[in-house]
Order: C-alpha cells, then structure tokens, then sequence
C-alpha cells in the first residue's frame, strides 16, 4: 500500500455507543507525517469521538484504524505499543494527582524501560526547561494552574517520543487567561514539524497553526480544506452556518 | 399493675451492680484484647482477598464477574453466625490445628477458625468497599495511562489503585469497628472474647444482667471514640482532596 508518508489513516469508521447514539457515520481521514490536521465542529459532532478512536480509547462499531499502516482495530494487535507513539492531551489534563510533575512525566518511559529513570529525570527537566516550569519538578497537580497543568500533560506525553500528537479540547476547561500560554507550547509543537490532530473551538489556532482542517457535524465529515479554503471559502451550507455562528 | 411482679427482682440498680469487678475485670481485660485481635486480625486477612474479588467484579469477563459476584451475594446474605458454624465445623472439622496458647488465653484451635470465618466474611464486605472506591476514580486517569502506552494492569496497579486504596481507607477503619462488635458471635463456639467473658462472669457469679452491661460499655468506649477519629479524618482528607 502506498503510504503518502500517513502516520495515521482511518477508513469507514463508524461509532455506535449503547442506546443506538451513531456517534460517528461513516468517517474516513488520513494525518500525514509532520501535518497539523485541526478537526472543528459543533458540539456533540463527534469530534472527540473521531479524536478517541485514533488510539482506540474509544472502539469503532466498524471500519479501520491504521497506524504506520498497521491495523490496530485488529485482532492480535499489541495496542499498548502503537499507543505509545500516539501521545494524547485531555480536556481535563487528567495529571496523577498522586505523583509530583517529575513522576508524572517519568512514569512511562521508566515502567515501559525505554529509559532509566535517570535518563528519564534529566528529559524531564529539559522539557520542564522548555516551557518553564523548571521550578515545578517536585510539586503536586493540586499545587498548579490550569495552564500550567495542561503544559505539564504535554511534556508528558512527549517524554514518550510520540510520532503524533492528540489533543483532545486542550484549551476549554481553561480560565480565558491561560489558552494562551498552552496554544504557544502547541505552536512551538507545530513549528518543530510535530505531526498533531487536534480538536479545538479555538477558530484562530486552527487558522494559523494547522495544514488542513477537517468540519464536522452530526457525526459526519462534512467538508475537509486548507484553513484559507474552507475559513473564506466553505462548500458546504453547514460549514457555512457554523463558522457565521463561531466567527 | 398485673405486669409489676414480672420486674420484682429487677431495680434499676441491677443494671450497674458492678460488685464482681474486682475479682472478675480479668476476664473483660482478656476479651477486650481477644476482641481487638479478632477484628483486626480477620479485616487485615480480608484486605487481600477483598481486593481480588473488586477487581474480578470490574473485570470483562462475565464468569469473573460471576464468580466474585456470587461469593459476594453468599456472603453478603446469609448469617455470620451460620457461616461461622459451616466453617468452625465444617472446613476446621477436617483441618486439625494443635492446641497452642496465645499470649496465655487466645486458644489458636478457635480463634483461627473464627478469624477465617470473620475474615471470609468481611471480605465480601470490603470488595464491595474497594469497588466503589475505584469506580470513584475518574475514568480520565485510566484513560491517561493507557494512552501512555501502559497496559491495563499497570494503569490499574500505578495509578488507579494508589487514588482508590487513599479514598477507601476510612470505610475499611469503619469495617473494623463493624467487626469488633459481630465478632462478639464468636463467643457462641467458645471464644473467648469479650462477649464470652461476660458470660462467663455473669454464669459464675449469678449476677445476670450487670456484666453485659459492662460488656456494653465497654464495646461504646472501643467504637464511638474510633468511628469519631474516622470520621474526623475524613473530613479532613476531603478538605485535602479541594486543594
């Protein structure tokens, strides 16, 4: 099969959760090597949905999931390995509350022995360095921002040496104040060639940061452009209606 | 009144006719510390188990879950007294254990039937503890391990289990002061904790009533104090939780 450099590729997926709820109808997309692919849409879209079941945090009813062209909805696959080259970021940050930042983002590699703890320390430390909270190595979640959290839950992610990034609504359980400074660590991701599909309401992140941004709604992709495109020009009457509301 | 005779040797007095304790408070002392032992031994000994059957409860697989959820349901809805019964007749019936003295008066032929006993029993209990005490773990964390890439059981064991185990413990505390006050059953198969030790004054001195009043006593100066502390430190893990 022609790869096209595809990290990712999903085809025909369909979600049904139990009570019949089609999450999601029929989705097919691909995320290429080193692209920043934004996936926007109202509420209750099925954008998270799509976003889950890239590394099957959520099971698809039906259809494919490729990773580096392997299918991992099959069975026999070891998902835990393809997991780990998907670093993930929530909503809610979902740090160990249990474990000081510098376990949190230690954990992982150490458990899994791709790093000993000491080589795990010391890249901890440098992606502290990186978006400054150096200082914050031995303190609790509890003591932190919601900003600062949502950093920390990056870099933990990344100590796993992801191929790609997904950020599952990285900025809406965040005080106005602090979308900024965990967009910027984003950007910087972006700019560094990162490969990263992210779900976002933030319109102006999607426009400036991703290579092409996909529109959802009621379950369905509906219209997937470049952000010039489908911002100024949309196709479709839905896409239209939504971003007069968002815009 | 025709029902006034029924009391005749029955004052008030008679409830706290404390006469016997100089010669017998050996015999409380002795059950308070056969009591304690009991309870804490037959919750610390459930602990393990109980944590088995939450996590099979939890598990995929419907015979797991039915296997626990029926040891559960059995132990759960019959009497200790009749599982005591089944066990100290039927599986030490056939298990020999020497006669060996503890400390001087904790006869290890009963009292190690009877911790099992207790212990099989209050692990149903727990399991059900633990259950709701993981369940009560946002799904999130679990979802943040496995999207590091680590398996179930490592999720499970390094981050779920560390958050349930510190919400259950003060519900476990609670299950040992539960259990200082069933294990006074016990004392019908002849151990002898507290309960027993009251009945042994009360048979050798014909003083009827005073001793299980004492018994009584005792048991609220072990538990109200306990379930007070417990409570006060859940209140306070709870203020610790907002931070």
């Amino acid at each position: 099969m022609a790869t096209n450099n595809e990290v990712i590729r999903v085809e025909h997926v369909v979600k049904e959760f139990d009570g019949g709820v089609r999450a999601l109808d029929d989705c097919s997309l691909t995320v290429r090597k080193g692209e920043v692919v934004a996936i926007i849409g109202p509420s209750g879209s099925g954008k998270s949905t799509m976003l889950r079941c890239l590394n099957l945090l959520e099971q698809p009813t039906s259809g494919k999931v490729y990773v580096d062209d392997v299918d991992i909805t099959a069975k026999g696959v070891d998902l835990d390995k393809h997991r780990r080259k998907m670093g993930m970021v929530f909503q809610h940050f979902n740090l160990f509350p249990h474990m000081t930042v510098k376990k949190n983002i230690t954990l992982a590699p150490v458990r899994l022995k791709l790093k000993t703890q000491k080589e795990a320390d010391a890249e901890a430390m440098r992606l502290l360095q990186r978006i400054g909270l150096p200082d914050k190595a031995d303190a609790y979640p509890a003591m932190l921002s919601g900003g600062q959290k949502q950093r920390i839950a990056i870099i933990r992610a990344l100590a796993m040496e992801p191929e790609v990034m997904l950020f599952d609504e990285p900025t809406s359980a965040l005080d106005p104040e602090m979308v900024g400074e965990v967009l910027d660590v984003m950007k910087e991701l972006a700019h560094v060639g990162m490969t990263m599909a992210v779900v976002t309401h933030e319109m102006g992140f999607a426009r400036e940061v991703a290579d092409r941004v996909i529109f959802m709604d009621s379950g369905k992709i509906v219209e997937v452009n470049t952000p010039d495109e489908l911002f100024d020009h949309p196709q479709h009457e839905r896409t239209k209606l939504f971003l007069s509301k968002v815009l | 009144m025709w029902w006034s005779n029924l009391f005749a040797d029955m004052s008030p007095a008679s409830f706290f006719n404390f006469s016997f304790l100089p010669k017998y408070a050996v015999f409380f002392r002795q059950g308070i510390e056969y009591t304690l032992l009991l309870a804490v031994c037959s919750v610390a000994l459930a602990v393990i188990p109980a944590l088995v059957l939450a996590l099979m409860r939890l598990s995929k697989s419907r015979l797991i879950r039915g296997l626990s959820g029926a040891y559960i349901a059995v132990f759960r809805s019959t009497p200790l007294l009749v599982q005591l019964s089944i066990i100290y007749f039927g599986l030490f019936g056939m298990i020999h254990i020497p006669r060996y003295s503890l400390f001087g008066f904790v006869d290890l032929s009963r009292f190690i039937p009877g911790v099992v006993a207790l212990a099989l029993n209050s692990s149903a209990y727990v399991a059900e503890i633990f259950r709701a005490g993981i369940l009560a773990v946002d799904a999130g964390q679990m979802e943040a391990a496995r999207s590091l890439g680590l398996s179930k059981w490592d999720g499970m064991q390094l981050v779920v289990l560390p958050q349930a185990i510190k919400n259950v413990l003060p519900a476990i505390a609670n299950e040992i002061v539960t259990m200082v006050k069933e294990s006074s059953i016990c004392s019908v198969l002849g151990m002898a904790e507290l309960m027993f030790g009251a009945k042994a004054v009360a048979s050798s001195t014909y003083i009827t009533l005073a001793p299980y009043t004492m018994a009584a006593l005792i048991y609220f100066c072990i538990n109200y104090p306990a379930s007070k502390a417990i409570e006060a430190i859940e209140r306070r893990m709870r203020r610790g939780d907002k931070q």
